[in-house]
C-alpha cells in the first residue's frame, strides 16, 4: 500500500476459514492490486496451500461482494435491496434495536454466529458478541455443526480436547484406520494427505471404512470397507467383542489406565442385557460382512502403533457421541494411547504451539456483564433449535419470543439443518441484520445487510486452531474493497449509537499487540517473538524435534483429567446426567431415519452429506474458478439409479418430508447401494413451488440433534426420482 | 536438453491446486482455457471401483506434432531446454487454423472464446525457471506429486513409466513427461 509505483512485494498470510487446515499464502501485490498468489516454498514441511487459497484472488475480487451497506425492498429472501449509506444503515440498525430492547426485552435479540473464522485472534464473531453483551445481553446459539459428537466423548472420555496428534507422526504408524475420515478433500491439518502417501509408501497399511471410495480411499487404503452410515458404533462394538473373546486386547493398558472396562464388557458379551454383540450381530446392521469385522478387529489388535483417525462424519449422526466413546475405547484396548504411531481416537487437538485460549479466548474475556455462564448456557439455543425457537417461542418451552436475529460469520438457513423451516423463521421475525461479504442465502432474509471485507484486508493472528508447530501473522495486504469494514469496525460505529461508551476504546493494532503479548504465555512451553518481530516475518514456525502426541506422560500421577483419573470408559459425567439415551458406556442404539427406517418406509435412501474439495462449506461456492471444476451432484449407485431410471448426468428430485431439490445425478461405484451423497454448502435457491434448485443438501436435513448435541447430518432419509 | 515433467499419479488425490495455481499465476481468467488439467478416471464396480487423477499441460514433446502441423510457423521449441513457446502474433487462430489441436495427441493446444482467439499453452513457467524456481503447478502440489528438470536428471531419479490410466505415450512425439502410475 505504501509500496513504490509499479513495485511488486510479497506478503505472507493464510486463511482465517472453517477448513482443518491453516496453509500459507504469498501474496503479490502491486499498485494496491492483488496480483498472484502463491504458496509456502520455504523449508519443508512446507505448508502448501489447498486450490481455494490459491483461487482467493477471485474471492477478493469477487463480482458478488456486497459494495454498500443494503437496505431490504422486496420480500425476505427474494433478494431485492437497494444501496444505503453507511450512517443511514447504522442508524436503522441502532433504531430498530433500541425499540426492540424496550418492547421485548435483550433475551428477544438473537445472536446467530458461527465459523466464519476460525483461530484467529481479533476478528471474529466475539467482537460482536461483547457488542450485544454491553447492549444488556441477547440469546446466544450453542452447538458444532462439525464434530461436537466428536468434542463430547473427548472431554468424558478423556477429560481433555488435547487428544490428538501432530500430522506428521503419521509416519510413525505401522496400520491406520481410516473411518469416515477424507482428509485429501477436507484437508484434517495442513500436510496430513502427504504424510499418509508417505506412510503408504513406507508400507503402512491403510484401511477405510466408509460409505463411499473417497479420494483418501482411493489414494491411499490397501483396502475399503463400504458401511452403512450411522452404523459405525456398532462395527466398533463388534471389533470389542472380538478382541474379548479371543483375547487380543492389552489388558495391562486397560487395568493400569481405564476404569469401566467390566461394565463394557459386560455389555458386549451380552451379560447385562442378553445380547451377545457379536461380529453377526453387527453384520446385519452394518452391512459388513462378519469376516471383515473380525478380520479388521484381528489387525487393529495385532499391529501395533496403529491409530484409528476420524473427525467428525460418522458421529454427525443420530447417536453420534456413541461412535467416538466406541472409538477412544478401542484406541485403549489396543494401547494406542501415548506413545507415537498411536492414536486416542479423540478431539484431534495436538498439544503443541499456541493453546486455544490463546486468540478469541482472549477478546472473550473482556466482555463484562455478560450473563453469567450456567445462565448463558440455560438460555442457549442448539443451533439445529433455532428455527424451531424462532417459529415457536415461549409456548414451544423457549426462553423467550424472539424478535430480531442479528447474523454474523454464519450462513445459518444455507448450513443449518431444514433451509426451508429457516426461510420461514426468519420471513416471520420483526428486524434481522446480517454482516457478509456476498449475498449468501442467508443474508437475503436480512432487512439490513452490512458488508464486511475479508481477511486480506485487515491486520489479525491466526493460530491452526487444532493445534500446530507454527502461528501465522494475517497481514492486511490491500485497502477494503467497496465500501467493507470489518465486524469490529461495524460494532465500533454501532456502539455510540447504541448508547454504549466503552467500546472503541482500542484500534486493531493495539489489541493484537495486546493479545499477541498474552499469548505468548499460552503455549506448550514455546517461546514466540516479539510483536514486531513476528508482524516482519509472517510465518513464525517452532522448533520441533519430534511429533506432538497427546498424554505422552502416561506415568504422570493423574495422566487423564477425568474425576478417576483414568480414561473413563464408563463415564461418571456421563452418569451424573441420568439420561436413558445417553448411556454411560458405549452403547449401539438404533437410529431414527437409519438403515432398518429406510427398509420400511417410502424414503428408501440413506442421505450423507460430505464436504467438497471445491468449497469451504458455503464458502467459495460462487468463486468461477472453483465452481467449474467439477459439477455439484448428488452420488448414486448404478443399482438405485437403475432401478429408478437415471442415468449418469441426469436431473433428479431429492426429497422427502421436508423439502425437494433439483440436481444433476452422478452414477457412480464410488458409493455403496442404499446410500446417496451431497456435498454441504451449495447455496439455496428456492423456486416459487420451494422446490430448491441450488442444490442444497439442508433443505432435506432433520432440525435435531443427538442427546449429547450431534449435529445429525448423516442421519436422512429420501427418495430419488428423475426429473421429466 | 530437453526439460520435462514427472508426475506421480499413485499420490494424486486430484485437489485441483495444481491447475488453479496455474491459472492464478498466468491470470487465465476463463475456465474454458485449461493449461494445466486434472481430469479422473473411474474403473470396475462396486465394490472393487478404482479412481485415479491425471494433472497433464502441454507436455513440451521432443517431436511436437503441434510444431510440425502449424503453417504459420508460430509454434517454437526453445534451444534452451526444449520447452514449447507460442507466437501469439504470427498464429492464425482458432477458425482460421486449429491446424495444432486436430495435430497435437494430448489436446494441449488451447483457444479462448471468439473467433481470432490465438493459441496458447503452458510455457513450463519459463519466468519461474529463470529465477530459479520450479513451475507453479510443481511449487503448488499438496502431495508433491509434480517435479520439473531435464529429461536425463528426471529419468535417473524416477523409474521410467510410460502409461498410466488416463494417458498413453506416443512414440511419433516423444513427451517429456514421466509418470508412475497409481494402478499397475
Amino acid at each position: 500500500m505504501s509500496d513504490p509505483a509499479g513495485s511488486e512485494t510479497v506478503h505472507i498470510t493464510s486463511c482465517p476459514h472453517d477448513c482443518g487446515g491453516r496453509c500459507v499464502l504469498k501474496v503479490h501485490v502491486r499498485d494496491g492490486v492483488v496480483r498472484r498468489i502463491e504458496t509456502d516454498d520455504g523449508e519443508e514441511p512446507q505448508l502448501r496451500a489447498c486450490v481455494r487459497g490459491r483461487a482467493y484472488r477471485q474471492r477478493l475480487y469477487a463480482e458478488d461482494r456486497i459494495r454498500t451497506p443494503l437496505r431490504r425492498t422486496g420480500k425476505r429472501g427474494q433478494g431485492a435491496f437497494e444501496p444505503v449509506s453507511w450512517e443511514a444503515a447504522l442508524d436503522a440498525v441502532a433504531e430498530r434495536m433500541l425499540d426492540i430492547r424496550q418492547r421485548c426485552g435483550n433475551e428477544a435479540i438473537m445472536y446467530i454466529a458461527y465459523s466464519g473464522n476460525t483461530g484467529t485472534f481479533l476478528h471474529s464473531q466475539l467482537g460482536v458478541f461483547r457488542l450485544l453483551t454491553l447492549f444488556g445481553g441477547f440469546t446466544p446459539c450453542w452447538g458444532s455443526a462439525s464434530f461436537w459428537g466428536s468434542l463430547f466423548s473427548s472431554e468424558a472420555t478423556y477429560g481433555t480436547l488435547a487428544a490428538g496428534h501432530t500430522p506428521d507422526d503419521i509416519l510413525n504408524a505401522k496400520l491406520i484406520l481410516m473411518w469416515g475420515w477424507n482428509p485429501a478433500e477436507t484437508v484434517q491439518k495442513t500436510n496430513t494427505a502427504w504424510y499418509l502417501a508417505r506412510a503408504r509408501e513406507k508400507g503402512a497399511n491403510i484401511v477405510a471404512i466408509d460409505p463411499r471410495f473417497t479420494d483418501s480411499a482411493a489414494a491411499f487404503a490397501r483396502d475399503w470397507i463400504p458401511i452403512r452410515p450411522g452404523t459405525d458404533t456398532a462395527m466398533l462394538i463388534a471389533m470389542a467383542h472380538v478382541m474379548i473373546t479371543e483375547n487380543l486386547y492389552d489388558r495391562a493398558f486397560v487395568e493400569t489406565y481405564t476404569s469401566g472396562f467390566e461394565q463394557f464388557k459386560d455389555y458386549v458379551l451380552g451379560t447385562s442385557d442378553g445380547t451377545s454383540k457379536t461380529p453377526a450381530w453387527a453384520a446385519s446392521i452394518t452391512g459388513v460382512d462378519e469376516k471383515r469385522i473380525s478380520a479388521l478387529a484381528r489387525l487393529y489388535a495385532a499391529t501395533k502403533p496403529a491409530k484409528l483417525l476420524t473427525l467428525g462424519a460418522p458421529g454427525r449422526s443420530a447417536f453420534g457421541e456413541q461412535f467416538h466413546r466406541a472409538a477412544a475405547t478401542l484406541a485403549a484396548m489396543t494401547g494406542n494411547i501415548g506413545i507415537y504411531g498411536g492414536e486416542p481416537a479423540g478431539f484431534g487437538l495436538a498439544p503443541v504451539g499456541l493453546k486455544p485460549e490463546a486468540g478469541t479466548g482472549l477478546i472473550a474475556r473482556r466482555m463484562p456483564g455478560n450473563l453469567p455462564e450456567g445462565a448463558r448456557q440455560r438460555k442457549a439455543i442448539h443451533i439445529t433449535k433455532l428455527w424451531d425457537a424462532i417459529l415457536t417461542g415461549k409456548g414451544g418451552g423457549y426462553g423467550a419470543d424472539y424478535t430480531m436475529a442479528y447474523i454474523t460469520n454464519a450462513n445459518p438457513v444455507n448450513q443449518f439443518m431444514n433451509s426451508n423451516r429457516a426461510a420461514e423463521a426468519l420471513s416471520s421475525l420483526e428486524f434481522v441484520v446480517v454482516h457478509e461479504q456476498v449475498l449468501t442465502a442467508t443474508a437475503r432474509y436480512a432487512d439490513i445487510v452490512l458488508p464486511v471485507n475479508t481477511h486480506l484486508e485487515r491486520n489479525d493472528i491466526i493460530r491452526p486452531w487444532q493445534g500446530g508447530h507454527y502461528c501465522v501473522y494475517l497481514k492486511k495486504v490491500v485497502e477494503s474493497q467497496h465500501e467493507s469494514k470489518s465486524d469490529l469496525d461495524i460494532c465500533r460505529l454501532l456502539a455510540p449509537r447504541l448508547g454504549i461508551d466503552a467500546y472503541g476504546d482500542m484500534n486493531d493494532e493495539d489489541w493484537l499487540r495486546e493479545f499477541w503479548q498474552e499469548a505468548r504465555g499460552m503455549t506448550h512451553g514455546e517461546e514466540l517473538p516479539d510483536y514486531d518481530a513476528f508482524k516482519q516475518m509472517g510465518l513464525h514456525r517452532m522448533p520441533r524435534q519430534a511429533p506432538a502426541i497427546a498424554f505422552e506422560h502416561l506415568a504422570a500421577e493423574k495422566p487423564f483429567n477425568t474425576p478417576s483419573g483414568k480414561i473413563e470408559i464408563y463415564s461418571s459425567t456421563i452418569a451424573a446426567r441420568n439420561d436413558a439415551e445417553l448411556p454411560p458406556i458405549p452403547t449401539w442404539i438404533e437410529p431414527w431415519e437409519g438403515p432398518q427406517a429406510a427398509g420400511a418406509g417410502e424414503y428408501p435412501l440413506q442421505l450423507i452429506s460430505t464436504h467438497s474439495k471445491r468449497r469451504i462449506h458455503s464458502n467459495m461456492h460462487t468463486v468461477g474458478w472453483l465452481r467449474d471444476l467439477e459439477p455439484h451432484t448428488v452420488w448414486i449407485n448404478p443399482l438405485d439409479a437403475a432401478a429408478r431410471g437415471i442415468v449418469n448426468g441426469a436431473r433428479v428430485r431429492v426429497f422427502n418430508d421436508r423439502g425437494a431439490v433439483l440436481i444433476e445425478a452422478r452414477v457412480t461405484g464410488r458409493i455403496m447401494p442404499g446410500v446417496v451423497s451431497m456435498g454441504q454448502g451449495a447455496w439455496y435457491q428456492p423456486d416459487e413451488n420451494g422446490v430448491d434448485r441450488g442444490g442444497c443438501v439442508n433443505v432435506l436435513l432433520k432440525d435435531t440433534h443427538s442427546p449429547a448435541g450431534a449435529f445429525c447430518s448423516n442421519t436422512c432419509l429420501v427418495e430419488i426420482t428423475k426429473e421429466p | 536438453m530437453q526439460r520435462g515433467f514427472y508426475f506421480d499419479q499413485s499420490r494424486c488425490t486430484g485437489c485441483y491446486a495444481c491447475e488453479i495455481a496455474c491459472r492464478d499465476w498466468h491470470d487465465i481468467q476463463d475456465t474454458s482455457v485449461r493449461w494445466r488439467r486434472v481430469t479422473a478416471t473411474e474403473q470396475g464396480s462396486y465394490p472393487d471401483v478404482q479412481l485415479s487423477y491425471i494433472s497433464l499441460s502441454c507436455l513440451h514433446c521432443a517431436h511436437p506434432a503441434c510444431r510440425a502441423a502449424c503453417p504459420a510457423d508460430a509454434i517454437h521449441k526453445r534451444e534452451s531446454d526444449g520447452s514449447m513457446l507460442v507466437d501469439a502474433d504470427t498464429c492464425l487462430g482458432a477458425d482460421a487454423c486449429g491446424a495444432c489441436r486436430a495435430a497435437c495427441p494430448y489436446n494441449v493446444p488451447q483457444f479462448g472464446p471468439g473467433p481470432d482467439a490465438k493459441m496458447q499453452m503452458c510455457t513450463m513457467c519459463h519466468d519461474r525457471l529463470e529465477e530459479g524456481k520450479s513451475p507453479v503447478c510443481v511449487a503448488a502440489c499438496p502431495m508433491r506429486a509434480l517435479d520439473c528438470g531435464a529429461m536425463e536428471e528426471l529419468q535417473k531419479k524416477y523409474a521410467e513409466c510410460g502409461a498410466a490410466r488416463g494417458f498413453s505415450y506416443s512414440p511419433q512425439t516423444c513427451p517429456s513427461i514421466i509418470i508412475k502410475p497409481r494402478y499397475e
